[in-house]
């Protein structure tokens, strides 16, 4: 076997091993586990960057590693890259526990990489519940106020009934095609289509999904998780692991592929109530993190615009736009915790002044929310219009008009930020940032906008790439 | 329609030049105020430049579309950059070229958060541009919505009277109206089968006509809020009244043109039965415009939110020329969105002026203005003339176009067109008295006139009044090339 298949995989399970020693420590020495965690991280992404191009099936062909599931791999690595460079000053978590936070999230990387690269139901379900675990620990991590136990049990609460439904919807298919291999079970589900158990095992495997990616009805854990959880930690939350739910879904949904009418008419049905609750909700938040929270449950939904076409276009547009949303996503998260240099939650008003008190800050701030508002010339614009037309392709007009309506809707929530970080008086003194984070602002406003404007090379990338899950 | 590729990237230029001034003002502090004005002046200025000479080098004989640059971009959707000039949007090419180099120049004087402010306008006449040359629909919408969104922070940050409300009100209905025309927008191109963005192209497709009357409706409502059509204007006088003075000559200037050529561009191209069936109603909706522009500009103190439905009644009548389908009234509403944009600029320019001193616009506290401040009032005055549709002014030309047009197609709307406008021209010239030369307003006695420098903008802008109004011809004909061919295709 070429270790390389497996080398992303190899690489973060040595750097959770280093990470537990660090942990085993009797000193604490914070600098230098940060520096560590940080270093690895790096040296992860460019090892998953080196693997990008691999291609293979191993572990008995429950493991299939090709550039669809690398490129899902080197976003999750540089994913969590990012959060560690935000995590300089982890003020909310005691010094002693600095590294198992490090070894928690590598974990959690593991998990989903693996997660990605799974074709086998029992597998998908093992890498699920790695990473899930982890960030069930990393929760209620935080030091404080009685939010974060809440925060971890409802994450953990909810997060076992959607594994429970999942299951059970796995025992479903297991059931009535006889296999766990994909690749086996993907020519038998049309066997299936008189009766329900298919439709049923799939949507209730789908669940464990629509969980991690907090789609309706499965969204319940986001406000209250985003708001206790430590910033760094929600902030890993919100990107790179909403990446991987994306990958899976991707995957999965294809098992549905020649249903028809039934089981796009379900997601259709999630997609439009993901987004439009999410929307509605995230109007009146005042906490950044729980409108944040709604927001991404109506991301959830744009995404699921773009599964539903079943098209290489439409599966395209949303590879590109998971990966769209995991760095406009971030530029925002790591604004906050810049400002929040406590690690508090932060209300939409506090950012009162940013425009003086940073200006750098600012503009990367107002370039995430207009990408997140759809607003060009960002990712997220482009992303947008892609997922819209891929699903305009196939007929989905209702669907379009009402996602574009509910664009304009989120744009009054998202201006609320602009209008906090733009138009009110400060009241705090200036921020001053290290030149770490200040390069990180350049090249995260330049990412958004040059893949915004040039996005051809993502786009052909996320083509071939979803040839291979087709 | 015929393409000639173009030997220099001038259009790309243009579309640059604000961006590269952009990108250089990030770099500056806001304590370089001259050497930022410096750079936005020079940046607007190439793009002004370059918009006279695409006016100027564009070869009527030759005809179709010049200057043409073309490359693919995004192959998986078929979406191209696809840059262009003819007869129709070289005019407002060039009358975005005006107002982006008058606002800078009217800016001047600015002193609050200097930088922020001309990095936004340069981010917003920026996709003024790239709409006008576009003619991929992905770009097209693209530069749509970046010419809209960043009004909201013009507005919010340096605008006046009510400016939240109007900041808010402005962008959720302009984004309102992306939401009808994104999936107008996209019905087209997934029916045509030929999977491209490509305006051209897709005029070559014959859509169904159910397609075609469901899609242009969308995009008349959707690209109509822009352009203030009745009765979906009711952001535009409020966001007139609060925004910053060069923001409302962009505003009012170019902005609303934006929709009114979006119209005619992309939905009357694409969709001519749509615009055969829905005709009528496109023009009962410009009529009503007019009418009702007018009369609730007679009831105004304010001398903005005169100038904002006055704005809304001279869009109706770009509207009732395009609601004709004739090649007079086509001519006429392209000329009038020329002429009423530099019109408009001209009347933001100077209220900003008197504003900018005395901090009031109310017509009966400015009083007897002209003994005061006479060349400040004077282009005021010129503007207000232009407006009434004085003889010897660009936008008479423009509205005889369009009214003669008008009233054979639709003889009751376009009479009641006319009689509004004789209506309001009437007391156009009430509101200027009434401003100009009543008794002066002691409070405002020591103020000093409009120096040189400062006049200079203003001058430009009733330069070309005053020119195209002598010389309609130069404009109508350059127009002529493009609209005979546009409406056989029709």
């Amino acid at each position: 076997m070429n270790v390389l298949l497996f080398g992303p995989e190899l690489f973060y399970l040595g750097m959770a091993l280093v990470l537990f020693f660090f942990s085993l420590q009797r000193r604490v020495q914070v600098e230098r586990t940060y520096w560590a965690a940080l270093g690895l991280a790096a040296a992860g992404f460019v090892v998953a960057l080196y693997c990008l191009f691999q291609n293979g099936e191993i572990f008995f062909r429950a493991y299939k590693v090709d550039l669809f599931s690398q490129i899902f791999k080197a976003a999750l690595a540089l994913g969590l890259f990012l959060v560690m460079m935000i995590s300089r000053n982890l003020a909310h978590i005691e010094p002693r526990y600095h590294a198992e936070f490090f070894f928690f999230l590598t974990t959690c990387t593991l998990g989903m990489m693996m997660l990605v690269s799974s074709v086998e139901l029992l597998t998908i379900y093992v890498a699920l519940e790695l990473s899930s675990y982890s960030l069930y620990i990393l929760v209620p991590l935080r030091k404080g106020d009685g939010l974060d136990v809440e925060a971890g049990i409802k994450y953990l609460f909810i997060g076992a009934v959607s594994s429970g439904f999942m299951l059970f919807g796995l025992g479903y298919i297991f059931g009535a095609t006889h296999s766990t291999y994909l690749s086996e079970i993907i020519p038998r589900m049309p066997e299936l289509l008189a009766s329900p158990i298919g439709l049923v095992g799939l949507l209730l495997t789908l669940a464990g999904l629509f969980f991690k990616l907090s789609v309706f009805p499965f969204h319940f854990w986001a406000p209250d998780v985003y708001q206790g959880g430590a910033n760094q930690v929600v902030t890993f939350i919100a990107t790179a692991s909403k990446a991987a739910a994306v990958a899976v879904i991707l995957r999965l949904a294809m098992l549905g592929a020649k249903y028809g009418y039934s089981f796009t008419q379900a997601l259709v049905v999630l997609s439009i109530v993901s987004m439009t609750l999410g929307n509605l909700v995230a109007i009146i938040q005042k906490d950044f993190k729980r409108m944040l929270a709604y927001s991404s449950i109506a991301h959830a939904g744009y995404v699921l615009i773009g599964v539903i076409t079943f098209q290489e276009l439409g599966y395209a547009s949303a590879v590109y736009y998971a990966l769209a949303y995991l760095v406009m996503n971030f530029t925002v998260f790591m604004v906050l915790s810049e400002v929040a240099t406590d690690g508090q939650d932060l209300k939409i008003e506090e950012l009162a002044g940013l425009y003086s008190r940073s200006p750098l800050l600012t503009m990367s701030l107002i370039l995430g929310i207009f990408a997140l508002a759809g607003v060009p010339p960002s990712i997220g614009f482009t992303g947008k219009l892609l997922l819209f037309t891929s699903a305009m392709n196939e007929g989905y007009f209702w669907l379009v008009l009402i996602g574009a309506v509910n664009g304009t809707v989120s744009l009054y929530y998202y201006l609320k930020v602009v209008y906090a970080a733009y138009f009110l008086e400060p009241r705090q003194g200036p921020l001053q940032l290290s030149w770490p984070t200040k390069a990180l602002n350049w090249t995260l406003c330049s990412a958004i906008l040059v893949f915004g404007v040039f996005p051809d090379g993502l786009v052909e990338l996320a083509r071939t790439a979803v040839r291979m899950v087709l | 329609m015929t393409e000639h590729l173009a030997s220099f990237p001038y259009l790309s230029c243009m579309l640059l030049s604000p961006v590269a001034g952009l990108f250089i003002l990030l770099f500056l502090k806001e304590e370089q105020r001259t050497l930022i004005r410096g750079v936005s002046l020079v940046s607007a200025g190439m793009a002004f430049a370059l918009s006279i000479y695409t006016f100027v080098a564009y070869d009527k004989q030759l005809g179709g579309l010049q200057f043409v640059e073309k490359y693919e971009w995004v192959k998986g959707f078929g979406i191209t950059y696809f840059v262009g000039v003819e007869g129709m949007n070289a005019p407002l090419l060039l009358l975005t070229g005006i107002v982006i180099f008058t606002g800078v120049l009217t800016m001047w004087e600015l002193q609050d958060r200097v930088k922020e402010y001309f990095i936004f306008q340069l981010a917003l006449v920026t996709g003024v541009f790239g709409v006008f040359m576009s003619y991929d629909l992905f770009f097209f919408f693209l530069f749509y919505e970046i010419a809209v969104v960043p009004m909201y922070i013009l507005i919010l940050i340096w605008g006046s009277t009510r400016k939240e409300y109007a900041a808010m009100k402005l962008t959720l209905y302009l984004m309102a109206g992306s939401g009808l025309i994104i999936p107008g927008m996209l019905l087209l191109y997934s029916s045509s089968g030929i999977a491209t963005f490509n305006m051209v192209a897709l005029h070559a497709v014959q859509f169904s006509p159910w397609i075609q009357k469901v899609v242009f409706v969308l995009l008349l409502l959707g690209f109509g809020v822009l352009a203030a059509v009745w009765p979906f204007h009711t952001w535009s006088p409020v966001g007139h009244v609060a925004a910053p003075t060069a923001v409302s000559m962009l505003h009012a200037g170019v902005l609303m043109k934006l929709g009114s050529f979006a119209i005619l561009r992309v939905a009357m191209y694409l969709c001519p039965q749509g615009f055969q069936y829905w005709a009528e109603f496109m023009g009962l909706l410009a009529a009503v415009g007019i009418v009702y522009g007018v009369f609730v500009g007679l009831a105004q103190t304010d001398l903005k939110y005169v100038i904002g439905y006055s704005s809304v009644s001279h869009m109706g009548i770009v509207g009732l020329g395009l609601a004709t389908g004739t090649v007079d009234g086509l001519n006429g509403a392209v000329f009038q969105m020329f002429a009423h944009g530099v019109m408009t600029a001209l009347f933001f320019s100077a209220v900003g002026f008197i504003y900018d001193r005395t901090h009031t616009r109310e017509i009966h506290e400015l009083g007897g203005f002209s003994k005061i401040m006479p060349v400040a009032s004077a282009f005021f005055i010129t503007a207000a003339l232009c407006g009434a549709g004085v003889p010897g002014m660009a936008s008479f030309w423009a509205e005889l176009l369009v009214l003669i047009a008008a009233v054979q197609v639709f003889p009751v709307r376009g009479l009641a067109a006319i009689a509004a406008l004789v209506v309001g021209a009437l007391f156009a010239l009430r509101v200027v008295q009434n401003t100009f030369f009543n008794k002066p307003n002691p409070k405002f006695v020591h103020f000093e006139d409009v120096s040189p420098f400062l006049g200079l903008p203003r001058m430009i802008l009733i330069g070309f009044l005053i020119f195209f109004g002598i010389f309609p011809q130069t404009m109508v004909s350059l127009i002529k090339t493009s609209i005979v061919p546009f409406i056989k295709g029709m």
